[in-house]
């Protein structure tokens, strides 16, 4: 058994009096006090066309272990540096072109939010199905100049 | 203007051969800019009695999001101590994941609205997997949150 901790620390002075949040958890299995014992280890993948892909695909490849009655943790890291140009997360089926499906109003796919230089985001991940797959669609990645991003998952 | 830092550590001497250490730290700007954020919903602390899914914050109206695509960030934890009890977190009626006792998340949020009318907004929901009592503590820090009118009737 593993024992892999998260730690968060929010500091803001954005009221009066201040917001702060400092949270640890430690990622365990599900509905258990044993700890996840299994990772991707640290991934980084190029983009190089700004086209909506899947970065995790449920039930495929390291994700076939992530079921509806397991638990995995997804960390996500733009790890470039523009402040204008991002990375738009989803999860479900995506169109696997330049279009971004934002919404396909039939609860398949939908928009979760975006990560601009530097901006990470830590989640749960429950990969069922299609409407599991977590997508990703640069907005500004060409040859020249790509863009890049670092992820990794803990899971049963 | 306000400065907001996030920063995550995760941390292992075990999952791997060699001990797993990653840090990083974002400052939270509106979208495209390097203004920082300046509003927030405050920190929350709730005491859910029921299974039922619920808005987290308020619902969005469609035809008139009014700070869809820009930049707000998410948490949530689940305050619970016992290790059964999660909540299921999602959007668009599209599951995220389960909060275990414990967990939190820390995500952005589009607040994008719903290709059609059938009602999968996308609003953060989380339903609690017991009705015996769960604490949740969630906020959210934002370029604005979309207060309704008085008495606005949502289908």
């Amino acid at each position: 058994m593993a024992t892999i901790t998260a730690a968060l620390s929010v500091n803001s002075d954005i009221t009066e009096y201040g917001l702060g949040i400092s949270k640890s958890m430690t990622m365990n299995k599900a509905g258990s006090t044993n700890g996840i014992e299994l990772t991707t280890g640290l991934a980084k993948r190029t983009f190089t066309a700004n086209t909506q892909v899947d970065l995790l695909t449920a039930g495929s490849g390291v994700a076939a272990d992530v079921t509806a009655s397991t638990a995995a943790k997804v960390y996500i890291k733009n790890v470039n540096t523009s402040s204008s140009d991002y990375f738009t997360i989803g999860f479900g089926n995506v169109s696997g072109s330049a279009t971004a499906q934002a919404s396909n109003g039939d609860a398949t796919a939908f928009q979760l939010g975006r990560l601009y230089g530097g901006d990470w985001m830590l989640i749960p991940w429950l990969a069922v199905g299609t409407t599991g797959d977590i997508s990703i669609m640069p907005s500004n990645a060409t040859a020249a100049d790509p863009m890049h991003v670092e992820y990794m998952v803990f899971f049963e | 203007m306000a400065t907001t830092t996030a920063a995550l550590t995760i941390s292992s001497s075990d999952l791997v051969g060699d001990a797993l250490s990653l840090t990083t730290t974002n400052t939270l700007n509106k979208a495209g800019t390097t203004i920082g954020l300046d509003q927030t919903t405050g920190m929350t602390k709730a005491y859910l009695t029921s299974t039922d899914t619920i808005d987290l914050f308020p619902a969005l109206v469609e035809g008139s999001i009014a700070f869809e695509g820009k930049s707000s960030w998410v948490y949530i934890c689940n305050k619970s101590e016992d290790e059964g009890e999660y909540a299921l977190v999602t959007i668009g009626g599209i599951n995220i994941g389960r909060l275990y006792a414990g967990d939190f998340l820390w995500m952005p949020w589009d607040m994008i609205e719903s290709a059609n009318a059938d009602n999968h907004h996308g609003d953060i929901e989380i339903a609690p997997s017991v009705a015996t009592g769960m604490w949740f503590e969630w906020t959210c820090i934002n370029e604005g949150t979309e207060w309704h009118a008085a008495d606005l009737a949502i289908s």
